[in-house]
């Protein structure tokens, strides 16, 4: 060792702190750059710090994902992208002090973690080949913003010295040049590089930021004109809704529509660019596209939806008119081959629904649903469309933001909840709820109207009795029926004497099969049970 | 150049972050109505539970305060073994549906121990009449979702008619002469203060 006397002095050269500086900075283009692609292709979900946040969700413990939530909150996933940016930012600094004596080795890290990006975006459902380009056009920024200020850093010639020299060991190092701090034109240099790397990361991760919630608000198909159904359901009779003050309306607003799904960020699928796909047990496999669909006769259809996982009495059931195509038929020109007893859905999240295709095929009204309301479907209920099914829960059968069907068999493939413990094939049971008064209610002794809603897709209801205390059923009064897929409201009229009393429905169907009193939850296909309110007359 | 540069860094990349938009606006579930996407979705209130019966609630799973906090007040007791007596009671009255679709109320909820103070042939004939089950019951329910604040010097009026006092601060309150013995519990429709010892109204 020749440098030994010399080195005491050149211990405040900069270069280290600086080159780490520029890793980081080179980070900061490698994510915007890479937010940028993601944005141009359309797959913000692909951009590095998303996928590789979303798969390290999926691969942590339970535990993890407790303490995380009982500890952060509904700030976890925050955390969690932040946490992610500080490792980046730590490897990244890393990287950038190895670019000064180790360029090569600097560049294959950074390759190697662009390269662990992509395979996490190719690791999500529903990837695409494309969604490893993020981490690559990354990559390559990344690379390009370390080499552009690797050159700022060079050696100089003889009697300059540069910190890298000085950082190289085993080299003499002219005594008679140590700076004790950078030149001012070096300096100046530097300063512009890490500005125009910084500048170029904001501007290419702005740029992709706006694209892509530019892309998002012509994804919620507000600017959608729904063609005219070829077959109108018909104004509602105004009979189907009774006027009780608290009673939920008839047809649900689609803002108040319950929402269960499992979708982490409300899938954003443009329609221009969405397709689905039909294929499995089929002679003609074929792929629409949203145009094709709005080419085909659209039906209009009132149809009641519910939720497996409500509990007796429970909110997750809404009504809605749904403008759709005929999904038997779609399916019928496909060719259906024989064997196949299942049609398994595939949303754009990667979610899967496995319904009885005998259900859809027996003549009911099973669509491929473009619209709710009158209105485009909006984001959270699965634009640019979805399946519905009168008279199957909808985790067998709702499948939002659906982009594939596959024909197959119950025996070979199970769908996302059946694999979790749930019901192969779930007609919804007959259920009722009482809604006026609401639990605990205090209403004055005399006259009270109780009232509620019930529900048998698909076979309709026939009668709704209420009891108090465990005395006699007597008959409520139904509104008219608007068909046997929907709900129906009911009220009848309660004497009510002071004290606390107990208010209890059932329901009969149009089968003649009246709700069981006993008590069964929600798994695995749907809760039994007769609905009931304490309320307290004064 | 020195050292702040390095730690510039930081918020630099933090800035491309929430520029990217992918903060916790785009990756938290703000809209889940329902139990499909439970684990991500319990809205836990800044403040711990306290007490020392909350060791005794299971770390995780639906009987987790994670959990309880995602479902509604009595199918969340049903998953804690501690509360199965409290449980089986309002099955026997017929108060499940009562308490799961009320709007915001506070539960003082008798642990098996309080419900194990009572003589058992006394606890069998309470259990068996409906109407003395029911009035005890909904004297343990308060209107509202009262906060530990709430409690420090009390005076609630039951949805039975009777009425409760309580005292107390920090992570000591009583209920009348009932201690909490874990307090705050987040349930989605109710708060849950679990209590060592059954209220009884005046009847």
């Amino acid at each position: 060792m020749e440098a030994p006397a010399s080195t005491p002095a050149s211990t405040p050269v900069p270069a280290p702190r600086v080159s780490a500086a520029f890793g980081v900075l080179a980070a900061a283009l490698a994510l915007g750059g890479a937010e940028l692609a993601a944005a141009l292709v359309g797959r913000p979900e692909a951009g590095p710090l998303l996928a590789v946040g979303s798969v390290f969700i999926d691969l942590s413990p339970a535990w993890l994902k407790d303490f995380a939530i009982r500890t952060f909150g509904a700030a976890d996933k925050l955390v969690l992208l932040l946490t992610l940016a500080g490792v980046i930012a730590v490897a990244a600094g890393v990287i950038g002090t190895a670019a000064l004596r180790r360029p090569r080795l600097a560049i294959t890290a950074l390759a190697g973690l662009a390269a662990l990006a992509g395979a996490a975006a190719l690791s999500r459902p529903g990837a695409r080949p494309a969604d490893v380009l993020p981490a690559s056009v990354g990559a390559v920024g990344g690379t390009l913003a370390l080499l552009y200020t690797r050159r700022g850093l060079r050696p100089r010639p003889a009697g300059q010295v540069t910190p890298a020299a000085l950082a190289r060991p085993g080299q003499p190092v002219p005594s008679t040049a140590q700076p004790a701090r950078m030149a001012g034109a070096e300096r100046r240099v530097l300063l512009t590089r890490g500005s125009a790397i910084l500048g170029l990361a904001v501007l290419s991760g702005g740029a992709g930021r706006a694209i892509t919630s530019a892309r998002r608000s012509s994804a919620d198909g507000r600017a959608l004109v729904l063609p005219r159904p070829a077959d109108p359901a018909g104004a509602l009779p105004a009979s189907v809704s009774l006027n009780v003050p608290g009673l939920s309306p008839f047809t649900t607003p689609n803002d108040a529509f319950y929402r269960v799904d499992t979708a982490l960020i409300v899938p954003r699928v443009p329609h221009q660019e969405w397709t689905l796909r039909v294929h499995g047990l089929v002679d003609r496999p074929v792929e629409l596209s949203f145009a094709d669909l709005l080419a085909r006769p659209l039906s209009e259809r009132d149809i009641t939806l519910t939720c497996v996982s409500n509990e007796v009495g429970g909110p997750y059931a809404g009504h809605a008119r749904w403008l759709g195509v005929d999904l038997a038929a779609l399916l019928r020109e496909a060719g259906i081959r024989p064997g196949a007893d299942q049609i398994l859905s595939c949303s754009a999240d990667g979610w899967t629904a496995s319904t009885a295709l005998e259900s859809v095929l027996d003549g009911r009204d099973a669509l491929l649903a473009i619209a709710m309301n009158g209105a485009a479907l909006p984001p959270a209920h699965g634009f640019p469309a979805r399946m519905i099914v009168p008279g199957l829960y909808g985790y067998v059968s709702a499948t939002k933001w659906v982009i594939d069907l596959k024909l197959t068999r119950f025996a070979d493939e199970r769908a996302y909840w059946t694999r979790r413990g749930w019901a192969e094939r779930a007609p919804i049971k007959t259920a009722s709820r009482i809604e006026v008064p609401k639990p605990f209610a205090e209403v004055p002794a005399g006259p009270v109207t109780v009232a509620g809603t019930a529900w048998a897709q698909h076979r309709g209801i026939a009668a709704v009795e209420v009891r108090v205390d465990d005395g006699a059923w007597r008959q409520a009064d139904l509104a008219a029926s608007a068909g046997p897929d929907t709900w129906r409201q009911w009220q009848t009229t309660w004497q009510a004497a002071p004290g606390q009393h107990r208010l209890e429905v059932r329901a009969t169907d149009a089968t003649g099969h009246t709700q069981p009193a006993e008590r069964l939850p929600p798994i695995p296909d749907g809760a039994t049970g007769w609905h009931s309110v304490l309320v307290t007359v004064t | 150049m020195n050292i702040r540069h390095v730690a510039a860094g930081l918020p630099i990349v933090a800035a491309t972050l929430s520029m990217t938009g992918i903060g916790s606006g785009a990756l938290a579930s703000t809209h889940h109505a329902g139990t499909a996407a439970r684990a991500v979705t319990a809205p836990i209130a800044a403040p711990r539970p306290f007490g020392p019966a909350c060791s005794t609630v299971p770390a995780t799973g639906k009987g987790s305060f994670t959990g309880m906090a995602a479902d509604p007040v009595a199918t969340a007791a049903s998953n804690n073994p501690v509360l199965s007596t409290l449980v089986t009671a309002v099955k026997k009255a017929g108060l499940v549906d009562t308490l799961n679709g009320a709007d915001g109320i506070t539960v003082f909820a008798p642990t098996n121990q309080a419900f194990a103070k009572i003589d058992k042939k006394t606890l069998a004939k309470v259990l068996a009449d409906k109407k003395t089950l029911t009035s005890i019951l909904t004297h343990h329910v308060v209107a509202g979702r009262k906060t530990p604040a709430d409690l420090r010097r009390g005076r609630f009026t039951t949805l039975q008619g009777g009425k409760v006092a309580t005292r107390g601060s920090g992570t000591t309150y009583k209920i009348n002469n009932a201690r909490v013995v874990c307090g705050d519990v987040t349930t989605r429709n109710a708060t849950v203060y679990m209590i060592d010892t059954v209220l009884m109204p005046a009847m």
